[in-house]
């Protein structure tokens, strides 16, 4: 904030008032890594950062935009206690970040509103219901073995606790549109073999990968894993993909939910430690990005905050670490025109957009579009499509919308969360398009399977 | 003293659920504007949806004595937003569609929260765009855009807002909805568009506005000059506009405000570059591509030792990025600064900016410039670290004597900003007692309570009906007499 | 008393606006005084008279008893070529302008005063591409009903200080006060113009626009039937834009306008209107039998009525077509029933301003709308 003068004149007497208002309370943080001042105070409230949230596109106010959430940051650092409606406004937040590359004074607000999720996860004493809701969210998604369950017959999970568990708190109700959804994506649960512990490289080795499979990526697509393992193959990689690795803790951290989140990261460093591999490559945007992170997440630890910091030196999106390798493996043509979706988490996190495009541009004969308002999320933004389904709702229309314009056969997208969304918002609109993951279409290419391949995830209205 | 609960209870049963915002915290997000130095936390924030509920919020402040403040997107920098502490903040950003764009006509109808930006985004398709072009343009909001006469750097070549606007339905301060003009040019009577449009919100609230679209040029070429020195930037701008040349904007920026740009944007400006130009034309082709070699010659003659063209539209995007973002990106190289928006004739460009350097050097602040070099407004951006004691009020004697070095060159103290209330202490400098009186009758015939946006624009009241002046600080608290 | 007599000789035969005689003429050769005159003459009824052009637009005044002639108030303050601005006083003919290699883009009858022009709003053919004398006003000097001097705007073209007072003041229609000195922004004069004369329909004006050629002006004329564009630029860009509308047209390449051009298409036994629609309703106004001529381009047109009948048809086409239609001028018998102004969105507004301006009604009483 510019906090300054008002010349040389008497201040205009309103701005004297504050502490008629207020009074100076403890304020709405504690001293355990609170947003820090000096991060707000680079913000100069120009408001170019507006129109690129989704909540202030949604509903035009202010505190429901980047700005006025700096600001209640602010007022919560200067006094104000932690309330309700705050809270309110900081859940709001969709965490895209689509913000941070918009501000032109560099503000970081992705720290600013982790460290005050962490902060509000810590200490606001959260409703009953609300409370229920993410226990069972987190009991749930960081779990692949468990988020398997919903997929198959019901059967197979109904005496269990988590059933229980899933259902009082409702969160199956709310999960309902995205299980619909995922049974109109995938064949029915068959048993899916795990992947091999180590797939060697084809042709000259170049790097030794370790791969995430990931948690909803794992349970969910777990074609989409083995398209990139084959992909990764293909280029020159061994790929080391130790089983029972766990969650890597990005829904956590973008919940405020550090101690769980550092936890997940401890055992996932533990587990790729001593692979010996040279990168640590992501498919999913929302996973990678926090993997590049854990040198700040476990920054407090004297155990482990070196072993983070190289850990996430290696971290790279499949994307990414293709097009830094350089591309090998001969392409055949895949005559399709491709609508290629930004995920949030690729594109404004870890600012990674040529790459896929680069990629997709690589194969012959596919014709590459832009879907309009790119930087603006599709509204699945991790678990917030479940804690906000209304307006999460109307987001995954507006890209709907913006896809469908596009007249593109196949939409293209690195995110399982975004595919969900976006495939659940066509199904109403009864729209039509092909669906698939960046290391599908590559898999596909490489492996010419041209037009086959690409009716698999046909979504047609039922 | 009005009764600020019997009002909230009128209005949130005028308006829906979520449209009447009274928490404590909420209210303080919306109290100050761009200019985040002056806060004042408003009474209560209202966010009507209609022009209907817009005249209701204002009729139940009429009845009630109840002062109020529009607001769009809070982009302003002159605190035209500044709420009033005992008021009502009228914030139209929801009132943000499109009602039509009727290439046929070269109209589009808006309403005022309609982000400048997307009235041109709704009209390319049909070849025509929105010419008013802020810098701000992405964010600010057309309503606003009316309140200031908002410019832009287009606006040698293509006016302002008020050039722009043909038609108004406003809110009066007394509740009434009133129509003026339409699609049609010069309706009968005064011009109280006109008088509207650059009134900073001190007439009444805009509902609606019917504007002119423009027919996208046939060709566009942009070029960027790097030049040893200031005055051979300012020496090439003088020999464009001698040459007869209407450049579609000029803009130039200093080497501070371009190490700011730099970091903020990586736009990649010239390294060592004492001042950049950019210069932009447009039009039919046949006249562009004769007009820009004429250009570039005269860039070259006067001294700039590189020289860009844009060689497409991402290229010309982002020799625009640095110029654009340059105020906000000021924040990255400075704690805090003050942005001034003063206008000088341009061919004292290089005079004043010459003596802006002096005054800089004398009061150890720094100042970066970023000026509309085709019109001479000047946005010279007084550097500080108001943590460093006295540095604050140093650079504010630094802004206070820029301001008075452009009404010395015969200029103006606002080019675009508005007077808002951080510039109504410096009016009376500008004008006389007789000119300001004057412009207030306009206010009276308006606004004779004196709720619209009071004490905003000029710094003395006047009451209406009597002689300037008198008790006027009693009735107007927190308003500066000066 | 004595200022009276200093400043103003009887009146003459020639000295009455729309024959309503006056009884005093002043000529004041300053600003200062001027407002000496007007504050010594409060309860006079003042009408402003410039080149006398357009005097007689608008009913006649209520009551008249001085005619305020602004001969005297006249020449170039300042002329500052390298800011394209320049300082005129009101009583400044147009046509008598040096601007040497720049102009002051206004399109004006013979003997027309700067302050004439700006009090009527008074504009012609190449408004399409500069604009109207509400564009080009950056500054004013006025003197008000009660003596006081005022300015706005100032010698900048950017400048968003105070209220623009310039725009309240033009095409007032001399009610608010007498206006002494203009500032205006300047452009270059082109190195090269053509016309370009057709006789294509009214639809064929969007095919123009469409084409991206910048016209500076648009002009068409029912009478004849002509439609004719007017081209400015380099002498190569103006020869490619002029080739490429003569074919767009199937017209002619000129360098002589027409002989209609930026002429009034009324006779003085005639009903003069001023027609303004939105540009897509411009075909149906030339379709509806009038003598219409203008401005195709922008909507601004100029109507010749024969009677009160086809004054009434052609408001009410421009009225549903959501634009309006105003009598400039008409034969007196006719004026008296004729309503000339038509139908004012904002007159209550209107009529406050012009009560805090003229409290007393004394500057040309009754000539505007709703009788101010």
């Amino acid at each position: 904030m510019v906090d300054a003068t008002w010349g040389t004149g008497e201040p205009p007497r309103e701005v004297l008032r504050r502490d008629v208002l207020g009074g100076v309370d403890e304020g709405a943080f504690d001293d355990r890594h609170p947003p820090r001042a000096d991060q707000i105070a680079d913000c100069v409230h120009c408001g170019f950062c507006l129109p690129s949230c989704p909540t202030y596109v949604l509903w035009g106010a202010e505190a429901d935009s980047p700005r006025g959430r700096i600001y209640l940051m602010n007022e919560g650092v200067n006094g104000e206690p932690l309330s309700e409606s705050m809270v309110a406004h900081f859940d709001a937040c969709l965490g895209c970040m689509a913000c941070v590359p918009a501000c032109p004074s560099g503000v970081k607000y992705d720290r600013l509103i982790e460290d005050t999720r962490a902060q509000v996860e810590r200490r606001f004493p959260r409703g009953p219901r609300d409370r229920a809701l993410r226990t069972a969210i987190f009991a749930l998604f960081p779990y692949p073995r468990r988020l398997r369950l919903l997929r198959g017959p019901l059967r197979a999970y109904q005496n269990t606790g988590l059933r229980r568990l899933v259902a009082r708190s409702g969160l199956l109700e709310r999960l309902g549109p995205t299980l619909a959804t995922l049974e109109s994506l995938a064949p029915r649960l068959r048993k899916v073999a795990p992947p091999p512990r180590r797939v060697a490289a084809r042709g000259t080795r170049r790097a030794v990968v370790g791969m995430l499979t990931g948690c909803v990526q794992g349970a969910f697509f777990p074609e989409v894993n083995s398209a990139t393992v084959r992909v990764l193959a293909a280029e020159g990689c061994d790929v080391v993909i130790p089983p029972g690795q766990g969650c890597c803790g990005a829904l956590s951290v973008h919940n405020g939910r550090r101690d769980e989140a550092a936890r997940f990261a401890r055992r996932l460093i533990d587990t790729f430690e001593n692979t010996g591999m040279d990168y640590f490559v992501v498919n999913a945007a929302g996973c990678g990005s926090s993997l590049k992170d854990y040198g700040e997440l476990l920054a407090d630890d004297p155990a482990y905050a070196t072993r983070a910091k190289h850990f996430a030196a290696k971290v790279r999106d499949l994307s990414e670490v293709l097009v830094d390798l350089g591309p090998v493996a001969p392409r055949h043509p895949l005559p399709r025109t491709v609508a290629y979706h930004d995920a949030c988490h690729l594109a404004h996190a870890q600012g990674i957009r040529a790459q896929p495009r680069a990629l997709l541009r690589g194969i012959p004969g596919l014709e590459l579009r832009e879907i309009a308002d790119p930087e603006l999320c599709c509204g699945s933004a991790g678990v917030w499509n479940i804690l906000n389904p209304v307006p999460a709702a109307e987001l995954g229309d507006r890209k709907a919308a913006n896809v469908l314009a596009t007249g593109a056969e196949l939409l293209v997208t690195a995110n399982p969360g975004c595919l969900m969304q976006v495939a659940a918002a066509l199904r109403r609109r009864g729209g039509s398009i092909a669906l698939a993951h960046t290391a599908q279409v590559l898999d596909a290419s490489i492996r010419d399977l041209g037009r086959e391949t690409q009716r698999q995830e046909q979504v047609t209205p039922r | 003293m009005a009764d600020i609960d019997a009002l909230t209870q009128r209005l949130r049963a005028e308006l829906g659920p979520g449209q009447v915002v009274t928490d404590r915290q909420e209210l303080r997000t919306y109290e100050c504007d761009g200019l985040a130095h002056y806060q004042v936390i408003p009474a209560l924030v209202a966010l009507p949806h209609t022009a209907a509920q817009v005249a209701a919020v204002v009729k139940a402040c009429a009845d009630t004595g109840v002062p109020f403040v529009a607001r769009g997107s809070g982009t302003g920098l002159s605190g035209g937003a500044l709420p009033h502490a005992e008021g009502v903040l009228i914030v139209t950003a929801q009132m943000r569609r499109i009602v039509e764009i009727a290439p046929a006509d070269e109209r589009a109808v808006v309403e005022p929260g309609v982000i400048n930006l997307q009235i041109t985004k709704a009209a390319t398709p049909d070849g025509y765009y929105y010419a008013p072009d802020p810098s701000s343009q992405q964010i600010c909001s057309i309503g606003g855009n009316v309140a200031e006469n908002s410019g832009g750097a287009h606006c040698l070549k293509y006016g302002f807002t008020t050039n722009h606007v043909t038609g108004l339905r406003i809110v009066t301060p007394d509740g009434e909805q009133v129509r003026l003009g339409g699609r049609a040019l010069d309706p009968p009577g005064y011009d109280l568009i006109g008088a509207f449009v650059g009134s900073e919100g001190t007439l009444g609230v805009a509902t609606e506005v019917t504007v002119k679209l423009t027919r996208l040029p046939e060709s566009v070429r942009t070029l960027l000059a790097a030049f040893p020195g200031i005055d051979q930037a300012g020496a090439a701008t003088s020999a464009i506009i001698a040459a007869g040349v209407v450049p579609a904007a000029i803009e130039m920026m200093d080497a501070l405000a371009i190490e700011a740009a730099e970091a903020a944007v990586a736009c990649g400006y010239p390294p060592g570059a004492a001042a950049v130009l950019i210069v932009e034309l447009d039009g039919p082709a046949a006249e562009v591509e004769a007009q820009f070699v004429q250009v570039t010659d005269l860039c070259r003659h006067a001294g700039a030792f590189e020289i860009r063209i844009a060689a497409d539209d991402a290229e010309r995007a982002l020799f625009w990025k640095g110029r654009k973002s340059a105020f906000a990106a000021v924040g990255r190289i400075s704690p805090d600064y003050i942005v001034q928006d003063g206008v000088i004739p341009r061919t004292a460009l290089p005079e004043v900016l010459r003596r802006i350097s002096d005054l800089a050097g004398e009061h150890g602040v720094r100042v970066a410039n970023v000026f509309h070099a085709g019109d001479g407004n000047l946005h010279p951006l007084v550097l500080f670290d108001a943590r460093v004691s006295g540095e604050a009020e140093r650079a504010e004697k630094v802004s206070g004597a820029i301001i008075d070095l452009c009404i010395e060159y015969g200029g103006s103290i606002t080019g675009e900003h508005g007077v808002g209330m951080d510039k109504a202490k410096y009016l009376p400098r500008m004008f006389g007692e007789d000119d300001l009186d004057t412009m207030q009758l306009v206010r009276c015939a308006f606004d004779p309570d004196h709720l619209a946006n009071p004490g905003k624009v000029f710094p003395t009241p006047r009451l209406c009906g009597e002689r300037p002046g008198g008790q006027v600080a009693a009735r107007f608290p927190g308003v500066e007499v000066y | 008393m004595a200022v009276l007599d200093e400043l103003t000789r009887p009146a003459g035969d020639d000295d009455h606006v729309g024959g309503v005689p006056a009884r005093l003429v002043a000529s004041p050769k300053s600003t200062e005084e001027a407002a000496a005159l007007i504050a010594a003459t409060p309860g006079l009824a003042v009408v402003v008279r410039g080149g006398g052009t357009k005097l007689h637009w608008g009913p006649p005044p209520r009551e008249l008893d001085l005619i305020i002639d602004t001969r005297r108030l006249t020449g170039m303050v300042e002329h500052a070529a390298g800011d394209l601005i320049t300082v005129l006083r009101a009583g400044t003919p147009l046509r008598e302008l040096n601007l040497g290699d720049q102009q002051l883009a206004i399109d004006s009858p013979a003997r027309a005063t700067v302050g004439g022009t700006v009090a009527t709003g008074a504009s012609g053919p190449r408004r399409l591409h500069y604009g109207t004398a509400r564009d080009l006003l950056i500054g004013i000097t006025v003197v008000r009903a009660d003596g006081k001097v005022a300015r706005s705007g100032g010698k900048v073209v950017k400048n968003v200080a105070g209220y623009d007072l310039g725009k309240l003041y033009t095409g007032s229609y001399g009610t608010l006060g007498l206006i002494t000195e203009c500032v205006f922004r300047l452009h270059p004069r082109p190195a090269a113009a053509r016309y370009v004369r057709s006789t294509a329909p009214a639809q064929a004006v969007s095919a123009i626009l469409a084409a991206q050629v910048a016209p500076t002006a648009i002009e068409i004329d029912s009478a004849t039937g002509e439609l004719a564009v007017l081209l400015e630029g380099t002498p190569a860009g103006v020869r490619d834009r002029s080739a490429l509308v003569e074919k767009l047209l199937a017209g002619e390449v000129s360098e002589e306008a027409p002989s209609w051009w930026g002429r009034d298409p009324w006779t003085p036994d005639q009903i003069g209107m001023k027609l303004s629609v939105p540009l897509s309703k411009v075909g149906s106004l030339l379709d509806s039998g009038s003598a219409v001529r203008g401005s195709a381009g922008t909507g601004v047109l100029y109507a010749a009525a024969r009677d009160i009948t086809e004054v009434e048809g052609l408001r009410a086409h421009c009225v549903r077509s959501g634009g309006h239609a105003v009598v400039l001028t008409a034969p007196a018998p006719v004026r008296e029933i004729l309503d000339m102004w038509g139908p004012t969105p904002g007159l209550a507004l209107m009529r406050r301003v012009k009560n805090q301006f003229d409290p007393e009604h004394r500057f040309a009483p009754g000539r505007f709308v709703g009788g101010i």
